[in-house]
């Protein structure tokens, strides 16, 4: 080492390598040699505050919120400690992909901020050695290497690692990128997240060499550690505002399924099923049809999927859960036709029939980044490492890895997925419990109605026919008085109608309060039955009952079924005015729709059982009155009279078969005149 | 401890009821048919009971005869007609006395029990006066004159 001449001072490194001792001289300042106009005289004599420099930095660092936030930052501030014209945060992805998160430009260099490049264009080896080295500079692309002599340790005969060694030149073709790109020094750092290496900080320098001195280096590697001890930090305060930010509209999708608009509303209304999930589309299946929202599958893609998810999920016995892939095809091949939309799937199943599904869409990667150059439009690539050819074939080879692959889902997304399917299935549940508390209430009080009406009715027959007794012996005493006679009449006449309304709601009761015997019945033995017992009790003469086709056979009670017919049977020949009086008994499949216009949406999927006649109509306004008991519509005495309960008791005894009733109006005859129809179900089957 | 009364039969009819209305018509039936047999009247299938048993009921001395004839009504205070009919029916001595249910239930359930139970035969009471005249007088007419009965059979013997 010369001594007392005009030597710039030296920064000297020890290091003890395999019983060896190796030293590295530096120049203590910034190189004499690189562009900056005006020479760096300080450096050798007052050294910047680095401390002073640091913890302004790490205090920024703190603040930052979002990852994204915190990469600028970072750049930013290396960018100010060593002065390097281009400073990037090149982020690794789960693929070994990596993208330019963030960026600071001193420079006109045009800018590299979210592009996207393959793996390989930073090897494996290149990785390996920044998960064990903090910091790697290029002082000067031009600078030829020179050699270590000697090669090897002459101990152990061994090459010489100088893996920790800031002087250590690098490979000649990663020179050779730089140069090719107009970089005349560079300085990589690494990031890393615990253990595993998480991206890079690289610096390049476009206007000379740069030769960044040990402190500064040393500045540059402790930001890159803050960094990395940061990092961790800053993600899950990211994570953990997305994850409250999803819970908030997971929370505001609750409310508004719980209210009017139900389920479908978290499609389309505001906030949506897309108000806090990164994601394209989405798809919600619910009352047997679809809701979709962006960009999603159609709704025959969409058939299958559902299809294909219900299987998988119950072998997979994961319907307590969701289910989310970054790579539907893997699982489910013909995902193929539709990946450019929906390559990343998240799906939440709301019930285990698969009636109701939440999906969640993520396109295919390939489709939504920008890639740092495409090898079809130009051969020669420009990425963080250099600029060089890539083959093609190297290209497609890299495209075909990503094919198909979204972004992949966070445990963030994927906990959000499964709250809101929790939280929806326990509003389903509250709902469910509450109906069936109040279906419970309901059928205590319907019982108890019931009850009363049969006790009652019961106990009120015995003083009447008391009464009518001693109306009939008085009747049968009086004198020859007509106006007496009269009296009596009455008196008499009203018991027996008393006695025939009691007659009506004790049969009412007890059609309400007896079980039923369900067997497999042929309506068409019951229709005859009951066209028999309608023709014994009315003595009319023209009068026709028709079935145009043969009736099904159903499960059901055959006395009850029978009551139906017969009440709705005499009905439409009671009332009925027609010298000809024609009813007509027919069903309506549940496919033959086109015969089911205005038909109540509960009926659909059943068979719709008829009754027409081409009497004197009921007019829709009364559509509802006719099932009141002892509701009539016409006089007293007019139409044969009767009590005012058949009707009652058919939709009793409908309701009772887990059926409705419902009327219409009837068959237009020649005259204009309508009549009326009865359409009404019968489900008992459904019970078992 | 009353003596048990004889096993040998009175020309009687029993009837439980405890509607003086109803009790009054059926003895207005008996009378308008010609019939002359003593038609004594328990109140609820309890006094029934009682009477059958020797005891005295409520407006009825005891019986020293077993009845030809009983006439159930089912609802009645205390022991009521159902549980009466089928303590008739289980006892030996007693089953073999025809007895008819009349009541006021038109209910399938109560039709069934009674059958069940034994009842010879079971009449719901219409409202209508002369109607109810008109079923009572064929019911007695059936099992007084018409049909013929395990004992009376025996008894000619």
């Amino acid at each position: 080492m010369p001594d007392g001449e005009n030597v710039a001072a030296l920064d000297v490194t020890l290091h003890t390598i395999d019983g060896l001792v190796l030293v590295e001289f530096e120049p203590l300042e910034l190189s004499r040699t690189n562009s900056d106009a005006a020479p760096m005289s300080f450096a050798t004599r007052v050294q910047p505050d680095y401390y002073a420099i640091i913890k302004k930095t790490v205090t920024r660092l703190q603040l930052a919120i979002t990852l994204q936030q915190f990469c600028q930052v970072l750049a930013d501030e290396v960018s100010l400690l060593s002065g390097m014209e281009r400073v990037i945060i090149y982020k690794f992805h789960a693929d070994q992909h990596g993208e330019v998160v963030a960026e600071s430009l001193l420079g006109d260099q045009p800018p590299w901020l979210g592009l996207h490049y393959p793996a390989e264009d930073i090897p494996k080896p290149a990785r390996d050695m920044f998960a064990k080295t903090w910091i790697r500079p290029v002082p000067d692309t031009n600078v030829a290497l020179a050699e270590m002599t000697p090669l090897l340790n002459a101990d152990t005969g061994k090459p010489l690692d100088m893996t920790h060694c800031a002087l250590r030149g690098v490979s000649l073709l990663y020179t050779e990128y730089l140069k090719n790109m107009g970089v005349l020094a560079g300085l990589t750092m690494a990031l890393r997240r615990g253990n595993e290496l998480w991206g890079l900080i690289t610096c390049h320098h476009y206007s000379g060499p740069r030769a960044v001195p040990y402190q500064l280096r040393a500045a540059c590697e402790f930001l890159a550690q803050v960094g990395s001890l940061q990092l961790q930090a800053v993600e899950d305060r990211e994570n953990a505002a997305y994850r409250i930010k999803l819970e908030e509209v997971n929370q505001q999708l609750l409310t508004m399924a719980a209210q009017e608009g139900g389920l479908a509303s978290i499609t389309d209304g505001q906030p949506s099923l897309l108000g806090a999930m990164h994601a394209s589309g989405a798809a919600l299946f619910h009352r047997d049809r679809w809701w979709r929202l962006g960009q999603t599958p159609d709704e025959i893609q969409l058939e299958g999927l559902a299809a294909w998810l219900m299987a998988h999920l119950h072998t997979n016995s994961l319907t307590d859960s969701v289910y989310a892939t970054e790579s539907l095809v893997a699982d489910y091949p013909p995902a193929a036709a539709f990946s450019h939309v929906a390559s990343g799937l998240l799906v939440a199943p709301l019930s285990y029939s698969g009636q109701n599904l939440i999906m969640w869409f993520r396109p295919e990667v390939i489709q939504t980044v920008n890639w740092g150059g495409d090898p079809h439009d130009k051969p020669m690539v420009s990425s963080p490492f250099g600029i060089r050819r890539m083959p093609r074939r190297s290209f497609e080879r890299f495209t075909e890895s990503v094919r198909h692959h979204a972004f992949p889902w966070l445990q963030v997304e994927i906990d959000a997925a499964a709250r809101l399917r929790s939280l929806i299935m326990e509003l389903v549940i509250v709902r469910a419990e509450r109906m069936a508390g109040l279906n419970a209430d309901l059928a205590r009080s319907n019982e108890e109605l019931d009850a009363f009406a049969y006790v009652a009715s019961h106990d009120l027959k015995e003083p009447l026919r008391g009464i009518h007794k001693y109306a009939h012996q008085l009747m049968e005493a009086a004198s020859g008085d007509e106006e007496e006679k009269r009296r009596l009449n009455g008196l008499m006449r009203l018991t027996l109608r008393m006695d025939t309304l009691l007659d009506s709601l004790l049969h009412f009761s007890r059609v309400g309060r007896e079980d039923l015997t369900l067997e497999k019945i042929d309506l068409n033995d019951v229709l005859a039955d009951a066209i028999e017992m309608v023709s014994s009790r009315t003595s009319d003469s023209r009068k026709q009952i028709a079935a145009p086709r043969p009736l099904p056979q159903i499960v059901g009670d055959r006395v009850r079924v029978r009551e139906v017919l017969v009440n709705l049977l005499s009905n439409g020949l009671k009332y009925n005015d027609k010298e000809n009086k024609r009813v007509e008994v027919g069903f309506i499949e549940a496919h033959e729709s086109s015969l089911r216009s205005n038909f109540p949406e509960s009926s659909n999927g059943h068979t719709v059982y008829y009754v027409r006649d081409n009497g004197i109509g009921i007019a829709p306004r009364h559509f509802e009155q006719v099932f009141k008991i002892f509701k009539r519509l016409h006089g007293r005495e007019e139409y044969g009279g009767g009590a005012g309960a058949g009707l009652t008791i058919v939709k009793k005894l409908v309701e009772r078969h887990r059926g409705q009733v419902w009327p219409a109006v009837g068959a237009e005859d020649s005259t204009g005149s309508t009549g009326s129809t009865f359409f009404f179900t019968l489900n008992a089957m459904d019970e078992n | 401890m009353p003596a048990p009364i004889s096993s040998s039969l009175a020309e009687s009819i029993l009837v439980v009821e405890d509607s003086d209305e109803d009790f009054d018509t059926l003895v207005e039936a008996a009378r308008g048919l010609g019939e002359t047999r003593t038609i004594h009247r328990a109140l609820s299938g309890g006094d029934c009971l009682a009477l059958l048993r020797g005891e005295g009921g409520t407006h009825q001395a005891p019986l020293s005869l077993l009845p030809s004839l009983i006439f159930m009504d089912l609802n009645s205070h205390g022991v009521d007609g159902r549980e009466a009919l089928v303590v008739i029916k289980s006892e030996p001595r007693l089953k073999e006395i025809p007895l008819v249910i009349l009541t006021t239930s038109a209910n399938p359930k109560d039709l069934t029990f009674c059958y069940q139970a034994g009842a010879n035969a079971y009449h719901v009471k219409p409202v209508r006066h002369d109607h109810y005249l008109l079923l009572l007088r064929s019911i007695l007419h059936y099992w007084l004159e018409s049909a013929t009965l395990q004992h009376l059979m025996a008894e000619a013997n």
